[in-house]
């Protein structure tokens, strides 16, 4: 296994120690797995775990006329947060398909976009240089003196309360708030990937190792163990959550991607907006729909879908789903007439076609 | 861990156990451990003919999914119903009730060509650096 070319976090040698599995991600040698995927996705569902998401991009937007310039690129309302706040949004091309679905987070003076790794340089790319940009405005990517540390699971809030000085309890789901966590200071943000309560900790990245320990070790009582991207992606999926290269890419738009609330074609002019105006005036486009499978056979991206023994598409995203008893969970583009739930579809696994069923996404909402 | 020494191996981490005109045929605690947890195991049926180093079946794991090659021809006469039912039992124990098929061997001398097991060790030696 090559390991050249590849980054690490600040977290690299302690991932190491852990024992954990570890693969290029995004540019970065990230860990897969520490405890396995099942266990790991366990504590995040019942108690809590912690992800280094340090590979994911951190742009900081500072000066007047940011607001208003992230508003021309994106399809969610930006100008319109309030401080603390936090946003999905979606930067799009002209044709409507997505350059990066990211978090954006108004701070005190500034804005912190937060972008997917394998994005990172495409997006730094794309903002540094557009035109649009007023002078006033400048841009820093804080990734490599960075890190994000992420909790998650109905614990976060027993972990993380008497370590912090600020009330993390009283941060408002998408919202952030500024303090120490541990003495180490941190923006804390109740925002996360897994369809938990939780928290994702911006912290320098001198910081990150021993602050992983202290966390480590308060949490250990809690059930806490070390969850990699394997089990971030089983998370994920299961929340119906898209990830930037399988339900959404520079040719998937976000409303074939189901994110319709995110998309906002009452705002001023964006780019992309006239391509999704008349997307969502033609309305007959193919869609990310969710699947179960019938059989035990799991999905896997790539897999091709039949619809009335058609082809009619592929698998973008498939796994077992542990919070589903272990059925096997998709999601699939396909034609909006095999987008109803409850469609019968049927996917290509190694030449033979296995039932599958369309269901509303997402496959899992947690108890509040 | 020393590789079970009543077996032969191949390099792409399947074990033979070869008695007679027999084998059973099974993964290794090194190819369960690479995969994580096991959920799924897709197997011939038997009666099939398998020809060395062609894909038999698979093995999958949550995230993964792994082809398993014959190491040699023959022909299927027995598949582990139990690991099609409970897939983790290959990662619980790969060597024993773990194993995936049995086949009759087209030529018993075929398995000359497979991995020792002290060279299979070494080969897991080697990936582990």
């Amino acid at each position: 296994m090559s390991q050249a070319g590849e980054s690490r976090t600040a977290l690299y040698e302690t991932h190491v120690r852990l024992g954990a599995k570890m693969a290029p991600f995004g540019g970065f040698l990230m860990p897969i797995s520490y405890s396995g995927i099942l266990e790991e996705h366990k504590a995040v569902r019942t108690a809590v775990g912690m992800f280094d998401l340090s590979h994911m991009g951190q742009f900081v937007v500072t000066g007047d006329g940011a607001d208003a310039w992230l508003d021309r690129m994106t399809v969610n309302d930006v100008a319109t947060m309030r401080q603390q706040q936090a946003r999905y949004n979606i930067f799009t091309n002209e044709r409507g398909g997505a350059h990066d679905d990211t978090i954006v987070y108004r701070l005190a003076s500034r804005w912190l976009v937060v972008v997917n790794a394998g994005n990172s340089a495409k997006m730094w790319a794309l903002l540094s240089v557009d035109p649009r940009k007023p002078v006033a405005v400048s841009l820093d990517d804080r990734t490599p003196r960075s890190a994000l540390i992420a909790l998650q699971g109905p614990l976060s809030v027993r972990l993380l309360a008497p370590l912090a000085d600020v009330d993390v309890a009283a941060i408002k789901y998408y919202h952030a708030a500024e303090g120490t966590v541990c003495g180490t200071r941190a923006e804390i943000a109740r925002t996360g990937y897994t369809g938990e309560d939780g928290f994702e900790l911006f912290i320098a990245a001198a910081d990150a190792q021993p602050l992983w320990e202290r966390l480590t070790a308060a949490g250990a009582p809690l059930g806490l163990l070390p969850a990699g991207l394997g089990a971030r992606d089983v998370l994920r999926l299961e929340a119906g959550m898209p990830l930037y290269g399988h339900e959404l890419d520079e040719d998937i738009t976000p409303l074939q991607a189901g994110l319709d609330w995110a998309v906002k074609l009452g705002k001023a002019d964006f780019t992309g907006k006239p391509a999704l105006a008349q997307q969502k005036a033609a309305g007959d486009y193919h869609r990310i729909v969710g699947l179960i499978m019938d059989g035990k056979a799991p999905a896997r991206a790539g897999y091709p879908v039949y619809f009335n023994d058609k082809p009619a598409g592929d698998i973008r995203s498939g796994s077992p789903s542990p919070s589903l008893g272990g059925r096997n969970i998709a999601t699939a583009l396909v034609p909006a007439a095999a987008s109803s739930p409850s469609t019968k579809l049927e996917v290509a696994i190694r030449g033979v076609r296995h039932p599958a069923t369309v269901t509303a996404l997402p496959f899992y909402k947690r108890k509040t | 861990m020393p590789q079970p020494a009543d077996r032969l191996y191949t390099k792409e981490h399947e074990w033979v156990k070869v008695d007679g005109s027999s084998a059973v045929i099974g993964i290794t605690d090194y190819a369960q451990s690479s995969l994580g947890d096991i959920v799924y195991v897709e197997l011939p049926k038997p009666g099939a003919a398998l020809e060395q180093g062609k894909p038999i079946g698979v093995v999958e794991s949550v995230k993964a999914v792994s082809d398993i090659y014959a190491p040699v021809t023959g022909t299927v006469v027995e598949v582990n119903g139990g690991v099609e039912e409970d897939p983790a039992s290959v990662n619980g124990d790969p060597f024993g009730n773990g194993w995936l098929v049995k086949v009759t061997l087209a030529d018993p001398n075929q398995a000359k060509s497979l991995l020792t097991p002290a060279a299979y060790d070494d080969l897991v030696r080697s990936l582990a650096h």
